[in-house]
């Protein structure tokens, strides 16, 4: 790392009016990542994304930049007639940081004990999971379309048998990947250095540290500062004010995760699909795109964005912003506006609490604006920031009226299972709160199932039309992954998956 | 009365007026959003202070916030006054067991620096003025305790008092006639300290996240709010800055605070 | 006024003792009347909200005893506490004495790089405008420390940042790891330490200075210098170091402020973070260090005193 005297000589350098990026050109091998998350522990389950994000742990299958799935830890994989049984085979020569040698053994039981932990396997309808030969068998009790995508999570990283005690807790983060793991300073900073037996192509930099900021505007000061050379999920001001530094370039990318609206089905006032609409109508997504997230193409028209390519319908009328629209509706519906401005129906008032949390800076500010688009329709909405998972309790016992997040699609690279989860049957803590779309859950059951390509598209315009329709959660924004890093570091891609920081294919130019 | 001190006064009188008068004064709604006209300089479109990062008039809002600030300062300040004097004056007139319970119960609120047991309070239930108030009048009583307590032990032995009860005069008439008069005046100090400490505390609170929250006009949150944008729109996070450096600078001044 | 010194002490334990108490039981107490369900809400600390799901957050319940009757987990905390057994951290599952150890070290250097940072500003400026009270230097000295008082210390923290690390990029902005991050936090929090010492520096000089025996000193002929330092530097430092001593509540405010505003990793940031995360063996470790650390150093400031004024020692 940089030590005193060299940040005094570039603070000079700096002051002389010398850029940052090639006063240091020469000299670095490594790089610092600034991110909002913490590195809460070092369980997989727990923040396993960011030791995926850092490229020290890699799963069986991985995915590319649109999403398509490509071998990872496993070079090729089947599926069996009947849909059943799923066959990994798995990379040789590959070794865990460790020394010790990757084979399906250990493969088979990183995934076991990954069963036993919360995560995306939970929604496989598994039966086992076990080495044969060479090859990792999953088995299913029903077929099950997207298990190599649920093989690329980051729940699902193989880690070496060394890695875990004798109660099956992680006690040290042996991967795979082209860097190990250095040092972890729980829950602020994961320190990792280039692994030089790695498998693949071998990073150019040497070393890389992971730092936890979640204030966005922090982050944006350490891209500014040098403190950190790339920052992620910058905030609107913190983008724009970093788009005029010489010698740093930021980037916005569109990722499948969408900015939507829960809503509590069983809230009397939400019952009518009417009124839904009404809500939607009212919500002026194009100015909160262009005032508080200041991307205006991020509004959204539908709940999957363009880049969820085979779930994004371009047939589908777009959402639309029409307030007056929207008070007619609710007036169709019997609400008249009282005394307050707030519309009331026998003698019950249009009143409603929205939950949301901070850790994404825009949404805070978005409930703020959606408080003040609705209260002109004559909705009161009581705004509640706090923690995320007040969200899913609220769903669980149904205290919850309306809930405001973002939500990824792109956890596993085909977003089925998800929606499964979100949409299907009984709804899901992130999705559908008390709809009943019977139709839905059976196009969605088809899509996990099927694996013919045509079948598939059809049941998956069934669910997109049905959500389009039917609005049990209002899509506001699409999300804009933000990233800004020195010029001089060449060969970052944005990942729009966020599953990596790209820095093994990163250098430092010359 | 020194200088500083009258100015002190002066401008909190400012302060006041603009703070009852209220958000109505800039014309404009403080929750009332625009986002096609965020972040515009000062006088545009007749907004005086301009407006934030949701296109709400920071004037409207500065005075909003004054009303939410001020109220919580004079009612925790008040509470405390009353609580700490009124205890303090029994622990002093009394003395014995009652005194020394007293003093204990005062201890154990200071055994924890102020705003650290305001912050645990606070988090029972976030975004809660009446919590905030709780925590802050806990804290604050203390010091109005000790002094009133210091004093009244002084002068109950003094011999204007003794004679007063020699006579046979009541408990009241030496509350009125010897103790209010002399603790009156450093009881107003007091507050003004204790008034600045409150704005203080609910502003910092309020920035780290912790205090009240958004969309409530508190100038902590909006300094919060407005600090990403400090480049593009310096002045509209100037405006929380001096509203609350002016605040706590007059309370100060008034308080005849010498550094 | 003298109080012997067992007597401190035992005044220092009791009040350690209510800090543990008092911790302990109003920590406890607020956690369980925080809204929503602490088994969610550790859940999404440990698994990212993407990840919380019911199941999830049934199996921290059942794994941390959440079910427990509420009486039967405050007495196990409250006998941890006074047997120092802080637990596990709900949410990284790190053992709180492991993790606060950490945290400790980051505090307590940052607390002692401010102090000196606070001694540096405040004794020659303090000293400087008590040899020379009512002077020009004295006033415009005493103008600044008001200004600077009346700023809350997360205010004067963001314009330092701003000033120092963006507009002339000097110093990292935030962050942990070398020498620079020292800077701000430690010129922040020394800047709000020193705004009250360097009037309590100058008050105590200029009473000396005042004292009939100083002038008797300057009277045989001493130089100014001479004096001061042979008479005035002792009898000045007593109410100095009482201040400091007084002021260590202001500095753990500060540590605690400072640390969010600049992610510093210490006990302050821990502490603000596991109040979001309803992490309560952890909030109540940190709470119960910050608590205790400030009767150490209130302890130490009292030895300190007895040290340099034999008078007070019985």
């Amino acid at each position: 790392m940089k030590q005193p005297l060299h940040a005094l000589a570039l603070a000079l350098l700096v002051a002389a009016g010398i850029g940052l990026p090639d006063a240091y050109a020469q000299t670095r091998t490594d790089v610092a990542v600034a991110a909002p998350w913490h590195v809460s522990g070092i369980d997989p389950a727990q923040d396993g994304y960011t030791f995926q994000r850092m490229e020290v742990g890699e799963t069986l299958v991985d995915a590319d930049a649109t999403g398509a799935l490509r071998p990872g830890l496993a070079t090729d994989w089947t599926v069996s007639d009947d849909g059943l049984t799923w066959r990994f085979d798995i990379r040789e020569n590959v070794v865990f940081h460790d020394g010790s040698a990757l084979d399906a053994a250990a493969a088979a039981s990183s995934l076991n004990r990954a069963m036993t932990r919360p995560g995306i396997l939970s929604s496989v309808p598994l039966e086992a999971i076990e080495a044969d030969g060479n090859a990792v068998v999953v088995r299913l009790s029903e077929p099950f379309s997207a298990v190599p995508a649920v093989l690329a999570n980051y729940t699902t990283m193989i880690l070496a048998p060394a890695s875990f005690d004798a109660e099956g807790n992680v006690v040290a983060f042996i991967g795979t990947g082209p860097f190990a793991v250095d040092k972890v300073e729980t829950p602020l900073s994961l320190a990792v250095r280039r692994f030089d037996d790695y498998w693949g192509e071998a990073p150019a930099i040497e070393a890389a540290s992971y730092l936890s900021a979640s204030r966005a505007e922090t982050r944006a000061l350490m891209a500014e500062s040098g403190d950190a050379d790339v920052a992620v999920t910058l905030d609107p001001a913190g983008y724009a004010q970093l788009k005029r530094v010489d010698g740093i370039a930021v980037e916005a990318v569109s990722i499948p995760r969408s900015i939507v609206l829960k809503l509590n089905l069983a809230r009397g006032p939400l019952a009518d699909k009417a009124a839904r609409e009404a809500l939607s109508l009212a919500i002026d997504r194009e100015g909160i795109a262009a005032g508080i997230l200041r991307f205006p193409d991020a509004a959204a028209t539908q709940l999957f964005p363009p880049v969820l390519k085979g779930w994004y319908d371009a047939d589908l009328p777009p959402l639309a912003y029409d307030p007056e629209r929207a008070a007619e509706l609710l007036a169709g519906l019997g609400w008249e506006k009282g005394d307050d401005g707030i519309l009331t129906r026998d003698g019950a008032r249009f009143a409603l609490t929205l939950r949301t949390f901070p850790n994404r800076p825009e949404l805070p500010l978005i409930a703020a604006a959606l408080q003040d688009q609705w209260r002109a329709i004559g909705v009161d909405l009581a705004v509640s920031v706090g923690n995320s998972s007040e969200i899913p309790a609220g769903h669980q016992d149904g205290s919850l009226d309306v809930a405001l997040y973002a939500r990824n699609y792109g956890l596993t690279p085909d977003p089925v299972v998800n929606t499964v989860d979100d949409f299907g049957t009984g709804g899901g803590d992130w999705g559908a709160m008390n709809w009943d779309a019977p139709e839905v859950a059976e196009a969605l059951t088809a899509a996990l199932r099927q694996s013919d390509p045509e079948a598939r598209s059809a049941a998956i315009h069934t669910v997109a039309s049905a959500l389009q329709q039917e609005l049990p959660v209002i899509p506001i924004a699409w999300y804009q992954h933000t990233v800004a890093y020195p010029v001089a570091l060449e060969g970052l891609v944005v990942d729009p998956l966020e599953r990596t920081y790209g820095l093994s294919a990163v250098r430092w130019a010359r | 009365m020194r200088l500083p001190r009258l100015v002190g006064l002066v401008c909190l009188l400012v302060i006041a007026v603009l703070t009852i008068l209220g958000p109505s004064l800039s014309g404009f709604d403080p929750a009332k959003q625009n986002l096609r006209a965020i972040l515009l300089p000062p006088g545009t479109d007749g907004h005086l202070l301009g407006t934030d990062n949701l296109g709400r008039d920071i004037a409207a809002r500065i005075l909003g916030g004054a009303q939410i600030t001020l109220s919580l300062a004079a009612l925790a300040v008040a509470s405390a006054a009353a609580f700490g004097v009124g205890l303090g004056m029994l622990a002093g007139w009394r003395g014995g067991v009652t005194d020394r319970l007293l003093g204990a119960l005062s201890d154990a609120v200071l055994a924890l620096p102020g705003l650290l047991l305001v912050l645990l309070l606070a988090a029972i239930r976030p975004d809660s003025w009446w919590t905030l108030y709780a925590g802050l009048a806990l804290t604050l009583w203390v010091e109005f305790f000790r002094v009133s307590r210091a004093r009244t032990r002084v002068l109950t032995a003094s011999p204007a008092v003794e004679a007063a009860r020699l006579l046979g005069l009541g408990r009241w008439h030496v509350v009125r006639r010897h103790l209010w008069p002399d603790l009156s005046l450093q009881i107003l100090t007091l507050a003004a300290f204790g008034a600045a400490t409150v704005v203080t505390a609910l502003a910092t609170l309020g920035f780290i996240s912790v205090g009240l929250r958004p969309p409530t006009p508190e100038w902590g949150v909006m300094m919060a709010e407005l600090l990403p944008s400090w480049r593009e729109a310096p002045w509209a996070i100037a405006a929380p800055v001096v509203a609350l450096a002016a605040t706590v600078l007059s309370l100060r001044l008034a308080a005849g605070s010498e550094g | 006024m003298a109080i012997s010194l067992g007597k401190l002490t035992l005044g220092r334990i009791v009040q350690a003792a209510i800090v543990a108490l008092v911790v302990g039981v109003v920590g406890f107490a607020m956690m369980e009347a925080l809204p929503g369900d602490a088994a969610y809400r550790i859940a999404a600390g440990r698994y990212g909200y993407d990840m919380v799901t019911g199941a999830a957050a049934e199996q921290v319940r059942s794994e941390l005893g959440l079910d427990r009757p509420a009486a039967e987990r405050l007495l196990t905390w409250v006998g941890q506490t006074f047997t120092f057994d802080l637990g596990q951290s709900a949410v990284t599952g790190e053992r709180v004495g492991h993790a606060i150890d950490h945290q400790l070290g980051h505090t307590v250097e940052l607390a002692l790089v401010a102090v000196a940072v606070a001694l540096l500003i405040a004794v020659p400026i303090g000293v400087l405008a008590g040899l020379r009270p009512g002077s020009l230097f004295d006033r415009i000295s005493a103008a600044l420390a008001i200004v600077v008082r009346a700023m809350p210390a997360f205010l004067i923290g963001i314009v330092l940042m701003l000033v120092l690390a963006v507009e002339l990029g000097l110093v990292p902005a935030a962050g942990h790891g070398h020498g620079g991050n020292f800077v701000l936090p430690a010129l922040t929090l020394g800047i709000v330490l020193a705004s009250v010492l360097t009037r309590v520096v100058r008050n105590a000089v200029a009473a000396t200075v005042a004292s009939d025996a100083f002038q008797f000193a300057l009277h045989k002929g001493l130089p100014m210098r001479a004096a001061f330092l042979r008479h005035g530097v002792r009898n000045a430092a007593v109410p100095v170091v009482a201040y400091l001593g007084v002021q260590m509540a202001l500095l753990l405010e500060g540590v605690v402020v400072v640390e969010s505003v600049f992610s510093w990793p210490g006990i302050g940031h821990a502490l603000t973070h596991a109040i979001f995360e309803r992490d309560v063996p952890m909030l109540q470790g940190t709470a119960l260090t910050l608590g205790l650390m400030f009767v150490l150093l209130s302890f130490l400031a009292d030895l300190a005193c007895r040290a340099l004024d034999p008078r007070l020692n019985t």
